[in-house]
C-alpha cells in the first residue's frame, strides 16, 4: 500500500515537473518532456500570437516557428530567468517580425474598412457585444506599429505588468508606460474616426 | 468567482483588479455596464480565456514534433556535409597547385611563337633612273586579307622598263616592271 502511494507521487512529480525541469530533460535528450512543453505552453504562445496578429492560421503558423526557435535555441536558455519571459520574448520577437513585413503590404488595403455601418443614430443606446469588440479590436489595432501592438496587448490581454514586459523587450519600464500612453491615444482616435458609436463611451464618461 | 452583484458594486473607474477583469472576461450582461463605468475596459475585456490553434492542440504538437524532427534530420545531414576551415585550405590548394601544374605543361608543350624581324635591304641599279628600294618584311605569318588584288598573267608593252633581279641562287626569279600604263593597285 505504502509502496502504491509512493509510486503515485512520483508519478505525479514526473507529470508535473516544472518548466525549467522540463528545460532540463529535454537537454539530456529527452523528446518526450519537449512535447510535453509545447502541450502546456500552447495555448500561452498561440494567444498571444493570435491577439498580436489578429488571424487564426498565420497566428498557428507563428507559434510553430516558435516552438522551432525554442527547440533550436534551448541550450541558451539561463535557468536564473523566468522561462515564460524568455519565451514571451520570443514569441515577441517572431511576432513582431512577422508583423513588420505583413504591415507594409495590408497598410494600403485596411485602412480604409469598416466593419460596422458608419451612421449612428445619436440617440441610439450602445450595446457592447464580446464578439464585436474583438472585431473592432483587429481593425482599429492596425494603426499600431508592431511593438506598441504588442505591448499593448501584453498589458490589456495577458495582464503583465510594465516591468515584465520591459523585462520580455529588454527595454526600460518608461518605454513601455510611453508605447502603451501611445497606443491608447492611437487607438481611442482610431475609434473615434472609424467607430463613433463605441467612442461615445468615453465622450460620455468625461 | 465574483457574482454579477459584487462586480457591480466593486468596479471602480481605472482599478480594475484580476477577479474583476475575471468576471468581466466571462459575463456577457456585465459587459456592457462595465464599458459605461470605465471606458478603458472595453478592450480589456478581450483576452485572459485560453484560446486552441484551428485544428486543436493534439494536431498542433503533432505538427511541431514532426517539424522538430525535420529539423534534426536537416541538421544531422549537414553535419556530416560539413567541412572544416583547414579541409577547405587543403582542397583550395589542392586546385591551386593542379591549376599551376597544368597551366606550366601546357607552356612546355606549345611553347608562344616568338616575333622575329629581318630587315632586307635590296638596292636596285637601274640605267635609266637610279632607285633605292627598302624593303621590310617580317618572317610572321600575317593574316590572311581578304581584298582580292588584281593579277597580270600576260604582259606586252613597248613603253615598259623590265628589270630582273638578279638570281641569288634559290631558283625564286624576281621580275620588276615599271610602266605608267599598270594599274596603281597592282
Amino acid at each position: 500500500m505504502a509502496a502504491e502511494v509512493l509510486r503515485m507521487i512520483a508519478t505525479k512529480e514526473t507529470v508535473e515537473l516544472d518548466d525549467r525541469q522540463l528545460v532540463e530533460q529535454i537537454r539530456q535528450g529527452d523528446d518526450g518532456a519537449f512535447e510535453m512543453l509545447v502541450r502546456r505552453k500552447t495555448s500561452k504562445v498561440y494567444g498571444l500570437c493570435y491577439r498580436v496578429i489578429g488571424n487564426s492560421e498565420d497566428a498557428k503558423d507563428i507559434s510553430q516557428l516558435v516552438f522551432l526557435k525554442l527547440w533550436e535555441n534551448l541550450e541558451k536558455y539561463d535557468a536564473t530567468y523566468a522561462f515564460d519571459t524568455w519565451l514571451y520574448r520570443m514569441v515577441t520577437n517572431v511576432a513582431i517580425d512577422f508583423m513588420r513585413s505583413k504591415q507594409s503590404r495590408d497598410n494600403a488595403v485596411n485602412s480604409n474598412l469598416r466593419l460596422v455601418k458608419t451612421s449612428i443614430d445619436p440617440e441610439q443606446t450602445v450595446t457592447v457585444a464580446r464578439k464585436e469588440v474583438e472585431s473592432v479590436f483587429n481593425a482599429v489595432s492596425n494603426v499600431l506599429s508592431p511593438k506598441q501592438k504588442t505591448i499593448f496587448v501584453m498589458s490589456e490581454m495577458e495582464d503583465l505588468r510594465s516591468s515584465e514586459i520591459a523585462k520580455v523587450l529588454g527595454c526600460r519600464e518608461s518605454t513601455v508606460r510611453n508605447h502603451l500612453f501611445n497606443a491608447r491615444k492611437l487607438m481611442q482616435a482610431q475609434l473615434k474616426r472609424r467607430f463613433p458609436e463605441y467612442a461615445r463611451l468615453w465622450e460620455e464618461s468625461r | 468567482m465574483m457574482t454579477c452583484t459584487s462586480f457591480r458594486a466593486n468596479l471602480q473607474p481605472g482599478n480594475a483588479d484580476a477577479a474583476s477583469l475575471d468576471h468581466l472576461r466571462h459575463c456577457d450582461g456585465c459587459l456592457d455596464f462595465a464599458m459605461n463605468v470605465d471606458p478603458d475596459l472595453f478592450f480589456r475585456s478581450l483576452g485572459g480565456e485560453e484560446l486552441v490553434p484551428p485544428g486543436g492542440i493534439d494536431a498542433f504538437v503533432g505538427d511541431v514534433m514532426s517539424q522538430v524532427r525535420v529539423h534534426d534530420a536537416e541538421a544531422a545531414l549537414a553535419a556530416r556535409h560539413n567541412v572544416s576551415a583547414w579541409q577547405r585550405w587543403a582542397i583550395a590548394a589542392t586546385v591551386a597547385a593542379g591549376v599551376t601544374g597544368a597551366t606550366l605543361a601546357y607552356r612546355y608543350e606549345h611553347p608562344a611563337p616568338r616575333v622575329a624581324q629581318t630587315l632586307q635591304s635590296v638596292s636596285v641599279a637601274q640605267t635609266l633612273q637610279s632607285v633605292s628600294v627598302a624593303q621590310t618584311l617580317l618572317s610572321v605569318p600575317r593574316p590572311a586579307t581578304t581584298a582580292t588584288k588584281s593579277f597580270v598573267e600576260t604582259y606586252s608593252s613597248h613603253d615598259a622598263t623590265i628589270v630582273e633581279m638578279p638570281n641569288d641562287g634559290s631558283g625564286t626569279k624576281i621580275v620588276m616592271i615599271f610602266d605608267d600604263k599598270l594599274p596603281a593597285d597592282l
